[in-house]
This record gives structure tokens, C-alpha cells and sequence, in this order.
């Protein structure tokens, strides 16, 4: 059978790639091992966070799905750093896990070109001379041709799980792996490498004294992820906050050795950002106690989620030293924690687009990257399916830069500088976040969304509508003076009189709203667009700063190298960069630049050499 | 981007007189890039240059690295009537091995003799058998692109070069030992620690991070200063810098007869090692070059002011009070015999002269005991040299004022340095203030990045093009 494409996985990556290549009119074939567990959180109950948020608004923007997916079937919402300034405050939400999984297969469903068929993809066809992709192999031996095929994996290849001394192949805890697919590419010549990471338990809600444990309810004000939804209006539900004691701690060290962890049975590298009770419990020794977020898995389940506390220890020692936490004494569990090994290609093996270097036409996107989260996971999936699209229609991969998008610094990190442990988006690893702030994604991202032809007509027209009413905005601060009768109105603004509203806007002490108080014409104006241009005239000062900084960045990005350019040739390399640039094969100086090992002298060579090419 | 650095190319080999080009008892050519020994080989001869090239001829590109080899040069395209090679010169060769050169490439050092028509042989020779002319800088260019050097020690070397006096050239030495580049590395250690922990501030949600927000930016506050302070440090010495490596101009006026040209003797006789006169074109002012306190000093003996009717002496007097404006020192004599006169106090009272002119009573030797000059002039007498040693103190004291050399404290005498350290200094501060305003920590964080990038872009560590030609070009040629 043919097709246009074929996007193997289910997850959150293989979502998007599926949905993107289907929307942009081609044939797709979905192909997961069981279409009942389609955009599953195998972990925490949750979308959006620091960074993950931005990505969250990113992938909309670009005319994703997961930000209306999170939108529809969230149970409680909070913008995180509130505090903390405007470029790293992002939105989060709980999930309702089971409503988001069936939404989201009910949204492949129905999407035109998208056909879903369950089956495990355990091989690759390749053309003859093996440099291009012609389509997969399945478990049951059938053979699916197309120009592009986009692997989505996740934990799924070669995966095996781990509780104490119980080991099995698994992908999630009841589902099994995804055994072959590794094996292959390491047959077509793929360096492969092995990953970790872990998952609490899971414990019934009735067992759990929340008297004890601190409420942490949701912001009365809820907005969408989503750029095309006016408003979200759904059930809002706490989570709770409690402790480990010593004694929790006690108990794990008295068990270390039963943890695969530390026993030597898991090889693959964990997160060390978010690691697992054991690793908190010898890294941080002095640490009396470690948080735990108690999160609810749904509305139609009574489970919830220990979100802080996840472990591979063996199921009785879990129960045990889950009792000794302020209102688990009489906890439930309902599934234990488990850690999960897997392979992962390196992705300095992929361009920019996520287009493999070694086989034309297969992409790659997702954990199988080494990367971690549901977001960083869409995000992937996402430009993995754009791209695909586009080379099915000979045009131009679209490849965002670190000053376009979280994305672009995802992916910039990953084919550049590769991982050697799970990946994960941090809002340090921008360098110019007050360019990537989470509302300003669709007029960052919108019309190159509209460009590949993720977007319709309507919504772009809504979309322009919205930038020009932002426009107009800006341009009422800008000639619209403070007058006499405003200061009776609002006595605070007495001091800029004469002043325009836009001059009065950078004092701390004046807010929009209250301008809009004196100015029909800008309270007839959408709060969040006033929202918006608030905080661009607000930090005005430090914007155009940091716009410098990124014009200078730019000027190395956009210093390409020829992708033939021969690194051997190019005297005065060091031997380190050498190797390393040929194997990243960066596309600009800037990419070079980044790469580890990669010193300041080779760049100057690089440049001396570029120039005598030109 | 155009510029000489677009003709900056590694590897090629390169040539250049090292040594200035005029006569002298030896002259240095230098050259490197790949393959050098081996057309060196083609031109030299071990063997005493009468015989014909044989196998115990000693082989350049044989030879071990650091070696100094004795031989001859010839042109091997000219032969003489008797089959004989002919002889340009005696020469000895010193041999650098990749990467232990200057440039980290193989290169050879001819030291020839001094004359002319030698060099200008043997340079030629060089061209026709594939050498080319080295752009100015180059060497030390390769050098930097082989990763010899950071961009600090490479402009060191051009001050190194340029150094007038004996102060000037060991500050360019500690710059060349990288004293600047570890100095900026420990201030961008400092400031590296401060994004660490706002970024960690800003990569965690508040309920995640135990400590408290007051502490960290206390912590910051008092980091940023501590960076001001370091900063401020280099950046003055700036001032220190310029001083020692472009030195001052001190001018001599008065009247006619005051004995300026006394005095500038005086001056030129104490500085015998360095004295050179230069005599001005129109015979309107003299100039000599002196050393005070390592600080090189272009002195001018100009003409006497007063009125004239003569055209000519007027020209002298415009002249004489166009290098009054702009000397950094005024040194004005007063004929102690004859007093005050209306036009030396004219002179001494003119505005924006006061606080650079040091007065001077000259004559003194003959002032009757228990006289003594009016308050403020340094009495001196030119013709015995007595009180000599007090105004050049004086001119110290002056000249020193505000800018101090600490032994082992680096000194930046390049502009471009001084400028991304302005810039430094400036973020760093916006970065205080931001905080001190209460400005969101992504926001401020802003600054921390600024601060960082100028002091990578001093130590080279951000390289574009721009800033490798503005530097390299400044070289001379043979560097």
C-alpha cells in the first residue's frame, strides 16, 4: 500500500508530525502499536511550565494541536512566576489524562488524508543504495511504501522497565516495547545510545489524608494556550503539597541497593534535573526533606499522581517509605513508580529540519531525540512533520532560529550539540527570552505556520485582525497625551501631564487599565492585547538592548557554510573542532560557534576559509 | 566586510623583513607557512657555496626545530661562468617546527647582513620561488587563527613593538603573558556565577526553589559592585597605558632670551641615551625626544613670544602658540634677571593655560643671596643645571597625577579594549540598577548577558571579522 507518509508512534511527537502532514493535504498513514493509548502522559498529569508553556503557545502558533488539546480537557490552570518578570512566566495546567488521550484520537480520527492503523513497525525500506527512505515493515509483516516517514518512538525502542529486581520489555508499565526498530538503525548505521528515566507511583485519592498536606488550588483566571480560543471554561481542581520526613529518607538509603539504579543493572543516562527520590536522597544528604506535588490523574479516575518522588525501588520498599510522608500513612497504591531504559539516536545525526544525515526522507522527532516531556516532544513532532511536508513538496525546510522561537533553541540544541542525558527545555538555554515570550508566539510564528499551510484562510485573517488592532493600540499610547481632566480621574498620573500615554506607561506605577480608564477607545480594546503592548512599552529599554544583542547574534547565523564544505582541507583547524565539525556538520558560523570544543580560533579559521571560498 | 584581513590566508608561505629597512650589521627576514624549509632548501647551501649541492649539504627541512644553522644563500636560476653557484650572502637560519613556532607553522629566520641590496636580493629570490609578501600583522594573525594567542596577547605584540620606553615595553609584556585575559577571566568568572544563579532563580517555578529572593539578589547586588570595582581597575589603567605607550608633549615658552634653548639642552643632555633631534621645518621649533619616569616625552623648544613686525618671526609665534593649545605640559621660563614682564604674566594668567603650565624661574645662579623667586616658580638655572632635578619632579608629579602602575597589575593600552570594558562597566551597572528598581530578574538579566559578551569580545572569544581586521591591520609587516 502507498502513501504520501508515514509517521510511526503514537506519542505526543507523533501526533503533531501526523496532523501536520495530513493538514497539509498528503496521504499519511499513522501507524501505533495500540491505538488505544494515543497521546498518553506516561508521567506527571500536566502541560506547560517554565519554558514547556512557551512551547506549548509556540506549537499553536504554528498550527499545532496539542495547546487546543490541553485547552479542552484541563482541570486546573496556573501561570507559574508571576513574580519573576515577564519573559519567564509561563502558563501550566493539569491535565484530565484519560479526556486528553481520546481527544486526541478522536482529532486523528477525523482529520482528512490521516489513516490510523495499529500494528509495530519493525523494520525500514530502503532504495537500493540504502540512502533513502521507500517505507516500513511491521510486526506482521506488512510493507507500507512512502517518500517520508517520520520515527516517533519515545521510550518505546528496545524499552525496558525496571521495579527492584523485576526487569521486563516495556515501553509503559502493561505495554510492551517496540523490539527490532533499534536494531535496524543500528543496521543502517545509526550511533544509538540508551536513556533513562523514571515515574512515581500512582495511589488512590481516598487514601490520602489531605488535612495534612497544603492546598494548592488553580488561578481564578484561566487563559486558553491556544491562540484560537477566546476563553477556557473548565472545572478547576487543587492539588496538595507535602513532605518527605527523615525517615522517608532513612528507609531509602537502608534500600539503596535494591534500586537498579545503583545496583548497576540500568546503563542508560538519567535527567539530572529531575531526578528520582533515590538520586535526590544521596545527592542533597543535608536536604531534610523534598517536596511532593499531589496531583489529581482526572476527573474520571480516583487516582492521583506523587509528583517529586520517583523511584525504581522494589514495590515494598516504595510502600514503605511512601507511609512515612505527612498524610500517606495510609496510602493505596495503585501502580508503583518504575524506571524506564530505551534507545535514542543522538541527534547530532539530524539537520536542523529533523531530516536524518544518513537516510533521505526519514525524520526523526521526540524522545527517541533524548529529549524529555510532552512539550519538547509536540514541539519536535511538529517541525518533524512541516519539514516532512515540505520536502514531499521540494520546498525549503523551515528551520527556526534561537531568536524565532523555544523551538529553535530545542532544536538548535539537540542537532548541535547532541545530549548525552534526557533533554530537557530550560528557559536559560534562550538567550533572548525577552524575544520569546509566550504571547507574543503568534506574532512570532503565525505566518510561518500559514506558510507551510497549517493554517486556513479564516484564521489567518483572524490573526491579522488581531495584529492590527495591536498595532492600532500601539499607536493610541503614542499619540494620545495625558490631559488636565485625566489627572482628576487618576491624581497618579498628575506627574506626566503633557506626556504622551505611552511615556506615562513606563512609569511602574501606571498600568494599562488604568489608561484605558481615560481612553475609550483603548477600553474597547481587547485585554490581552492591551496586556501585550504593556509589557513591550514597559521593558521598551531593555527589548531594543537585547535586540542588539541579537542582531550581532544574527550576523553569525547568517554566515552559511556550504553543506559540501571539506573540514579537512580547512588548515588550522584544531584536531578536536575538526572532528566535531565534521561530524555536526554545522549550516552558519553561529552553529559552529556553539559547538563544544569549537574554539574562537577555529571560527576565525572558518571564516578566513569561507571567505577565500567565496 | 572589505579590509586587509580579506587577504589574510593560512598556510601559504609568507615573508617579510622583521628588521626595520635601512642599513644595519644584520637584518632579520622571517618567514612561515608550509613547505618553507623545503624551498628553503632550494636556496641555501651548508657547503661553503664553492662546491656543487651534495648529499652532506645540511638539509633545512632536516633539521631539528630550534636549531640555528650556518650556510649560505644562492639564486640557483643564476649560474656563473665557472658553473659555480652564485653567493648572495652568509646567513644563519634559525628552524621552527608546526606547531612549535610563533606562527604554530613551520618558519625559518634568515639573519643576513644589514646592507640593502643583500635584503632586497634576497627578499626578491624569496618571491620568485613562491613566497609572498606578508601583510602587515600577518604572522601574528596566523599565530592567533593556529591558537597561539588570544586576541589580548596579539595586540600586546603589536604594543610590544611599538613600546617607546623601557615601562611601556614591560606593560606590553604582562599583556603578552596574558595578565589582561586572566584578569577578565576571573571578572567573567564572577559575573558567569551571577547568571548562573538568576537563571536558576528563573528556571524553576517559586515553589521549587528554597531560597529566599532577597538573599540572592543581596548576593547579586554585592557581586555586580565587586565586578564594577575589578572593571573600573582596568579600565583606568587605560589612562596608564596610553601615557606610557604614546608618551606626552611638553612644550618650552617665554620670552625671547628667557633660555629655553638652555633649558631644552639641559633636557637632551640627561637623556644623552635616547636624544634625537628633530629640527622643525621652518626652523620655528625644535623638538628632541627624553624619557621621564619611563614615560616618553616629545619636548619642543619653541620660538620666543613677543610682537613683532618681522612676517616671518609672527609665523613662528602662530606656530609656537598652536603647540602651547595642545601640549599636555607648558613649561615657562622667565628670564629671572629681567623679571616679570607684562607679558609673562599675560602669558600665566590666559585661560585654560594655569593648569598646565609649570613656571619657571630660570637664572637663578645669579639671584643675590637671600633672593628669592616670587611664589609658585620653581627656580632653576639652566646653564648650571641647578634646581633641574626639582622641575623634573614636578613634570612627574604632574604627569603621574591620578594614573598609578602598581608592579604585576595589568595595563590596557588598547582602545578597543577600553571601549567593550566602558560597555562592560555600563551593563554591569544598568544590571544594578535594574534590580535596585525592582525590575524583574529576566529582564535585568539582560544586562549580565551584555556585560559577558563585551568581555568575551576582548579576549577574542567572540570573533567576527570585523574585530580581527581592526586589530591585524594595525601590525607592521614582519609581525
Amino acid at each position: 500500500m502507498d502513501f504520501d507518509a508515514i509517521v510511526i508512534g503514537g506519542g505526543h511527537a507523533g501526533i503533531e508530525a501526523a496532523l501536520a502532514l495530513s493538514r497539509m493535504g498528503f496521504e499519511t498513514l499513522f501507524i501505533t502499536q495500540n491505538l488505544d493509548v494515543i497521546g498518553k502522559m506516561s508521567c506527571n498529569p500536566a502541560i506547560g511550565g517554565l519554558a514547556k508553556g512557551n512551547l506549548v503557545r509556540e506549537v499553536d502558533a504554528l498550527g499545532g494541536e496539542m495547546a487546543r488539546l490541553i485547552d479542552a480537557t484541563m482541570i486546573q490552570f496556573r501561570i507559574l512566576n508571576k513574580s519573576k518578570g515577564p519573559a519567564v512566566q509561563a502558563y501550566r495546567a493539569q491535565a484530565d489524562k484519560a479526556a486528553y488521550s481520546l481527544l486526541a484520537k478522536w482529532t486523528l480520527e477525523r482529520q482528512e488524508s490521516l489513516y490510523l492503523f495499529q500494528d509495530t513497525v519493525t523494520d525500514f525500506i530502503l532504495d537500493t543504495p540504502g540512502r533513502e527512505i521507500r517505507g516500513v515493515i511491521t510486526e506482521r509483516g506488512k510493507r507500507f511504501h512512502s517518500r517520508v516517514v517520520v520515527l516517533t518512538t519515545g521510550t518505546f525502542m528496545e524499552g525496558k522497565i525496571f521495579i527492584g529486581e523485576y526487569s521486563t520489555s516495556s515501553g509503559r508499565l502493561g505495554e510492551p516495547a517496540a523490539v527490532g526498530l533499534g536494531k535496524s538503525l543500528r543496521r543502517m548505521g545509526f550511533e544509538v545510545g540508551r536513556l533513562k528515566t523514571g515515574t512515581p507511583a500512582r495511589a488512590l485519592r481516598s487514601s490520602l489524608d489531605f488535612g495534612k498536606m497544603e492546598e494548592q488550588p488553580g488561578d481564578r483566571e484561566v487563559f486558553p494556550f491556544s491562540f484560537s480560543n477566546e476563553r477556557v471554561e473548565r472545572p478547576n481542581v487543587s492539588c496538595y503539597i507535602t513532605f518527605t520526613t527523615p525517615e522517608t529518607h532513612r528507609i531509602i538509603r537502608d534500600n539503596m541497593d535494591k534500586s537498579p539504579l545503583y545496583s548497576g543493572k540500568i546503563v542508560g543516562v538519567g535527567p539530572r534535573y529531575c531526578p528520582s527520590i533515590e538520586d535526590k536522597v544521596v545527592r542533597f544528604p543535608d536536604r531534610e526533606r523534598h517536596q511532593i506535588f499531589v496531583e489529581p490523574e482526572g476527573l474520571s479516575t480516583e487516582e492521583v499522581y506523587l509528583n517529586g518522588i520517583s523511584s525504581s525501588l522494589p514495590e515494598d520498599v516504595q510502600e514503605k517509605f511512601l507511609k512515612t510522608v505527612p498524610g500517606f500513612e495510609r496510602i493505596v497504591i495503585t501502580r508503583p513508580g518504575y524506571a524506564v531504559e530505551y534507545d535514542y539516536l543522538n541527534p547530532t545525526q539530524l539537520y536542523p529540519s529533523l531530516e536524518t544525515k544518513r537516510i533521505k526522507g526519514l525524520f526523526i522527532a521526540g524522545q527517541t531525540n533524548g529529549t524529555s516531556g510532552y512539550e519538547e516532544a509536540a514541539a519536535q513532532g511538529l517541525m518533524a512533520g512541516i519539514n516532512a511536508g515540505l520536502f514531499l513538496q521540494g520546498r525549503e525546510p523551515l528551520v527556526l532560529s534561537r531568536v524565532d522561537a523555544y523551538i529553535g533553541v530545542l532544536i538548535d540544541d539537540l542537532v548541535t550539540l547532541g545530549t548525552e542525558e534526557p533533554y530537557r527545555l530550560f528557559t536559560s538555554r534562550a538567550e533572548y527570552r525577552l524575544a520569546l515570550r509566550h504571547d507574543t508566539a503568534d506574532e512570532r510564528l503565525f505566518e510561518k505556520g500559514y506558510r507551510a499551510g497549517l493554517h486556513g484562510r479564516e484564521s489567518y485573517e483572524k490573526f491579522l485582525e488581531k495584529m492590527k488592532s495591536i498595532g492600532e493600540i500601539r499607536e493610541l499610547l503614542k499619540k494620545r497625551r495625558v490631559a488636565e481632566r485625566d489627572t482628576t480621574r487618576l491624581v497618579s498620573i498628575g506627574i506626566h501631564l503633557g506626556k504622551s500615554f505611552e511615556q506615562a506607561l513606563k512609569d511602574p506605577n501606571i498600568k494599562i487599565s488604568d489608561l484605558a480608564l481615560l481612553e475609550e477607545e483603548l477600553a474597547a480594546k481587547k485585554q490581552e492585547y492591551l496586556r501585550r503592548v504593556e509589557l513591550d512599552v514597559k521593558y521598551e529599554g531593555y527589548l531594543k538592548r537585547q535586540q542588539e544583542q541579537v542582531d550581532r547574534f544574527l550576523r553569525m547565523e547568517n554566515r552559511r557554510i556550504p553543506e559540501n564544505f571539506d573540514y579537512d582541507s580547512a588548515v588550522g583547524l584544531s584536531k578536536e573542532a575538526r572532528e566535531k565539525l565534521k561530524r555536526v556538520r554545522p549550516v552558519s558560523l553561529g552553529q559552529a560557534s556553539r559547538i563544544q570544543g569549537v574554539r574562537s580560533s577555529d571560527i576565525a579559521v572558518l571564516l578566513v576559509h569561507l571567505k577565500r571560498g567565496a | 566586510m572589505k579590509g586587509d584581513y580579506d587577504k589574510y590566508d593560512i598556510e601559504e608561505p609568507i615573508a617579510a623583513l622583521a628588521t626595520p629597512w635601512g642599513e644595519s650589521a644584520i637584518a632579520v627576514i622571517r618567514t612561515s607557512g608550509r613547505g618553507v624549509l623545503e624551498i628553503l632548501d632550494e636556496l641555501f647551501t651548508s657547503g661553503g657555496g664553492k662546491e656543487k649541492k651534495d648529499s652532506k649539504d645540511t638539509k633545512l627541512s632536516k633539521a631539528r626545530g630550534y636549531s640555528l644553522i650556518h650556510g649560505y644563500i644562492y639564486d640557483p636560476d643564476f649560474k656563473g661562468e665557472s658553473e659555480k653557484r652564485e653567493i648572495i650572502d652568509e646567513v644563519m637560519i634559525a628552524i621552527f617546527k608546526a606547531p612549535k613556532s610563533y606562527t604554530g607553522e613551520d618558519a625559518a629566520e634568515i639573519y643576513c647582513h644589514g646592507g640593502l641590496p643583500i635584503i632586497k636580493r634576497i627578499l626578491d629570490l624569496l618571491l620568485k620561488r613562491g613566497f609572498r609578501s606578508a601583510s602587515p600583522g600577518e604572522f601574528t594573525m596566523r599565530a592567533f587563527l593556529n591558537g597561539k594567542l588570544d586576541l589580548t596577547r596579539a595586540e600586546a605584540v603589536n604594543e610590544l613593538i611599538r613600546a617607546k620606553t623601557d615601562t611601556a615595553r614591560e606593560l606590553a609584556f604582562q599583556r603578552l603573558s596574558g595578565s589582561i585575559e586572566e584578569r577578565i577571566n576571573e571578572v567573567k568568572g564572577i559575573l558567569k556565577r551571577m547568571a548562573a544563579s538568576v537563571e536558576l532563580q528563573l528556571d524553576y517555578a517559586e515553589d521549587d526553589i528554597d531560597e529566599e529572593p532577597e538573599v540572592i539578589e543581596k548576593e547579586l547586588l554585592d557581586d555586580a559592585s565587586r565586578v564594577r570595582e575589578k572593571l573600573d581597575l582596568l579600565r583606568k589603567s587605560y589612562r596608564t597605558g596610553k601615557l606610557y605607550q604614546e608618551g606626552i608633549t611638553i612644550v618650552l615658552a617665554g620670552g625671547t632670551n628667557a633660555g629655553k634653548s638652555t633649558l631644552f639642552n639641559l633636557f637632551l643632555r640627561e637623556e644623552r641615551a635616547i636624544v634625537s633631534e628633530i629640527h622643525g621645518t621652518t626652523r620655528d621649533y625644535i623638538e628632541g625626544n627624553v624619557t621621564i619616569s619611563g614615560i616618553p616625552v616629545r619636548l619642543f623648544d619653541t620660538a620666543g613670544l613677543r610682537r613683532s613686525d618681522d612676517p616671518l618671526e609672527m609665523e613662528g609665534v602662530r606656530r609656537s602658540d598652536r603647540m602651547i593649545r595642545e601640549a599636555d605640559l607648558i613649561v615657562y621660563l622667565v628670564d629671572g634677571q629681567e623679571g616679570l614682564s607684562k607679558e609673562d604674566q599675560g602669558f600665566l594668567h590666559r585661560r585654560g593655560i594655569e593648569e598646565r603650565v609649570i613656571p619657571v624661574w630660570n637664572k637663578s645662579d645669579l639671584l643675590q643671596p637671600g633672593e628669592n623667586p616670587p611664589e609658585g616658580f620653581i627656580p632653576i638655572s639652566a646653564v648650571t643645571g641647578e634646581g633641574f632635578e626639582k622641575l623634573v619632579e614636578e613634570i612627574e608629579n604632574r604627569v603621574l597625577a591620578g594614573v598609578s602602575v602598581k608592579r604585576g597589575e595589568p595595563v590596557i593600552d588598547s582602545l578597543r579594549q577600553k571601549e567593550l570594558l566602558d560597555g562592560a562597566c555600563r551593563a554591569v551597572e544598568a544590571f544594578g540598577n535594574a534590580l535596585k528598581e525592582g525590575q524583574p530578574l529576566d529582564v535585568a538579566a539582560v544586562e549580565l548577558n551584555e556585560a559577558l559578551g563585551c568581555l568575551g569580545e576582548i579576549t577574542g572569544e567572540v570573533t567576527t571579522g570585523e574585530i580581527l581586521n581592526s586589530i591585524f591591520s594595525r601590525f607592521c609587516v614582519g609581525k
